[in-house]
């Protein structure tokens, strides 16, 4: 088959444009899709945190991170970085670069697995030595300072073996820490290194099924079954405010909480109360990782809890009210997304920095306009400024009208400009029963005010029908219904009134 | 009209209505079935007419045929079943007397529904009690009228209609499990003839 010259010099010229054609269109895509959980459903939105870019270590004389654990971000955005493959700290600085290493040295400060950081104020840094079943202290110039072995106490039981993961030092200098292996909450460590009790310990819940199985089982039956702990605290992050944040891994409900001074959460409301349990991360119901697995947890000056959950490598950010603003990441190999997610901290701009332990790096993430938009919105909302929050909200709703949570925040703006019949349409859309009911209580009194007249009117007109339209409608009735003579059948038996 | 006024006497006279219909002639399967297709219609009404309050289900999310399914067929299977238990232990009713009653019982249901729900537009969380008050009274007296039938139908004592009823229960768990039973084996089956077809038209 012979094919025309002026076909051949159109396929070259085609080819020519493919090259020459500059690819500066070409931009980079979101390796994640935006969504929301709607009280129902999840559904498609706006991300609020896009990937920007990563520390690696490999161009800082330190060398290349290894299987790391944890990141710690101070006030001047200094990042210290667990880096317990290599058995050190890193510091950088707040343009990522390399300002100090601590306990690489030889000697009575040298590190083995640190898993866990934290820093204070004045620059001491606290390291959970996990292999060396030890707390390090260094000072600000990274010299070691002391150490806090094992604590004794009859409190802690025969079999306690020292294992600090995560740390931090509270405004008394206690140390709090979560321990692998005690289930009976986070270890109170005083500044001289004594034990001063268990804190914040998570409940577990009562059973039918496990009281049943205990009253009717042997002894060796008893024996072999496993004893129920509560969950462990994975990790722990200490706000402004001084309150204690904890993530707890292989909870249903709850994962996140806050502690006060005693304790006790105060992000979730009285837990037992089934209706105040809160799945965060996913919640799909159906398949087998139907829970998050949250492994870290960072807050910042707004109350904005962002917790990383490992099993979906996503991270999920709440507000003050418990009310889910965005999502991000997840599993793969992209920029963007995680191996193994394992500790996120924040810079004071809102930049989020998660750290993979598997790729050894660190992914900074940076709020897209419409984040700051619903962050900006959310802190409004959650001080109680409904009336100055109701614009922003609007926006939102413009850009994105699946977030629900937008709806809820002008409908209680509207119910504060006392437009009820407005707010209740706003619930009804955010689907909050609650809220709707309250409205619609105010737009009946309101109602009733309005139109007193016409309802009284209404009530002496109904009152009227009953007792004289109705027995004479009635006995006209009967009158015609006797003369039809409709056929009457007898009764059986003795049941008659 | 006869309708209209059956239905008035299930309310005012329950005992008599149920002594009444066993007339040969009184029931009619013409009524049995409006009554049926009434209680679709208002329980469908009745779903989206109830207020935001007490119903939090987008219309998206309600199934007209999901929410039918589950009126008639245990509506449907109470008859049989009630039936075919009743036959054996003695009970005088007939077919078309359990069906027809059966669907007559469902009238306080069908008067009663839609103006609750209607009701409800206008209560709110603070008022759940009555909401609820009124609907569980709907339903008792539907239960008071599907004993009192069992009770009349059949000429039984009053011991012996709970057992029936229990047993009429038993029954439609029996009839529900050979239903999904058949389901599941005609499923097998209508594959089982689709695989050789298209054996049969591979080979060919």
């Amino acid at each position: 088959m012979r094919r025309s010259i002026s076909h051949w010099i159109l396929c070259f010229m085609c080819l020519v444009l493919i090259f020459i054609i500059p690819t500066s269109s070409v931009y980079a895509r979101s390796p994640y899709e935006g969504y929301i959980w709607n009280s129902r459903h999840d559904a498609p939105s706006i991300n609020g945190y896009l990937y920007k870019d990563s520390i690696d270590g490999l161009n800082l004389s330190s060398g290349p991170f290894k299987t790391p654990e944890d990141i710690y971000i101070n006030e001047s955005d200094h990042i210290y970085i667990a880096d317990s493959g290599n058995n050190r700290i890193v510091l950088l600085d707040n343009q990522h670069e390399l300002i100090q290493i601590y306990g690489d040295a030889e000697g009575p400060g040298k590190l083995n697995g640190p898993k866990g950081i934290y820093v204070k104020d004045d620059g001491t840094l606290f390291v959970a030595d996990t292999q060396n079943s030890r707390i390090a202290i260094f000072d600000k110039d990274g010299a070691f300072k002391s150490e806090i072995l094992t604590p004794s106490s009859p409190l802690l039981g025969a079999n306690f073996i020292f294992s600090p993961s995560k740390l931090i030092v509270d405004k008394r200098d206690y140390l709090i820490v979560a321990n692998d292996g005690t289930s009976s909450g986070l270890l109170q460590i005083d500044p001289n290194g004594k034990f001063k009790g268990y804190f914040g310990a998570n409940m577990i819940e009562f059973s039918w099924a496990r009281l049943f199985v205990r009253l009717f089982a042997t002894d060796e039956q008893r024996a072999q079954l496993a004893t129920v702990r509560p969950q462990e605290f994975s990790n722990l992050y200490q706000d402004e405010e001084g309150f204690i944040w904890t993530s707890t891994l292989g909870a249903e409900y709850n994962q996140i909480k806050r502690l006060s001074a005693v304790g006790v959460d105060t992000y979730n409301p009285d837990w037992t109360k089934k209706y105040n349990r809160k799945d965060y991360g996913d919640t799909f119901t159906i398949g087998t990782f139907d829970i998050a697995s949250f492994v870290d947890l960072t807050v910042d000056k707004k109350g904005v809890v962002t917790g990383l959950d490992i099993s979906t490598g996503k991270a999920f950010q709440y507000d003050k009210v418990r009310s889910l603003l965005f999502v991000f990441g997840g599993l793969g190999d992209q920029d963007g997304l995680f191996k193994t997610p394992i500790a996120i901290d924040q810079t004071s701009d809102g930049s989020l920095f998660v750290l993979d332990k598997t790729r050894g790096r660190i992914d900074r993430f940076r709020t897209t306009p419409f984040g700051d938009l619903v962050h900006h919105a959310s802190e409004l909302f959650v001080d109680g400024r409904y009336a100055e929050a109701k614009e922003p909200w609007t926006r939102v709703l413009e850009l994105n009208s699946n977030y629900d949570l937008a709806y809820g925040a002008i409908g209680k703006a509207l119910e504060k400009e006392e437009r009820w019949k407005e707010a209740m349409a706003f619930h009804k859309k955010s689907r909050v029963q609650v809220n709707y009911s309250t409205a619609l209580r105010e737009y009946r009194k309101q109602w009733l005010r309005e139109n007193f007249g016409s309802v009284v009117a209404g009530i002496i007109i109904v009152y009227l029908l009953f007792k004289f339209g109705f027995p004479l409608l009635r006995k006209r009735l009967n009158r015609k219904s006797s003369s039809a003579a409709m056929p009457e059948f007898g009764m059986k038996g003795g049941f008659s009134e | 009209m006869n309708l209209l006024r059956n239905s008035r006497k299930v309310l005012a006279h329950p005992f008599e209505f149920f002594y009444d219909i066993q007339v040969e002639g009184q029931a009619k399967w013409r009524h049995a079935i409006i009554l049926l297709v009434l209680m679709a219609i208002v329980h469908l009404l009745k779903i989206s007419w109830t207020g935001y309050t007490f119903e939090g289900r987008a219309s998206y999310q309600i199934s007209v045929v999901f929410e039918t399914f589950w009126l008639i067929v245990p509506w449907v299977t109470w008859c049989i079943s009630n039936w075919a238990v009743s036959a054996i232990l003695d009970g005088e009713g007939k077919f078309k007397d359990i069906v027809v009653s059966s669907a007559y019982a469902m009238i306080p249901y069908i008067v009663l529904s839609l103006p609750l729900a209607l009701f409800s537009q206008i209560l709110t969380f603070d008022e759940k009690y009555t909401y609820f008050t009124i609907l569980y009274a709907i339903y008792l007296w539907v239960a008071f009228l599907f004993l009192m039938k069992v009770k009349v139908l059949h000429d039984f004592q009053f011991g012996k209609m709970l057992w029936i009823t229990l047993l009429t229960l038993l029954g439609m768990l029996i009839i529900w499990f050979v239903g999904f039973l058949i389901f599941g084996l005609v499923n097998q089956v209508i594959d089982f003839v689709i695989g050789i077809m298209k054996e049969i038209q591979f080979r060919l």
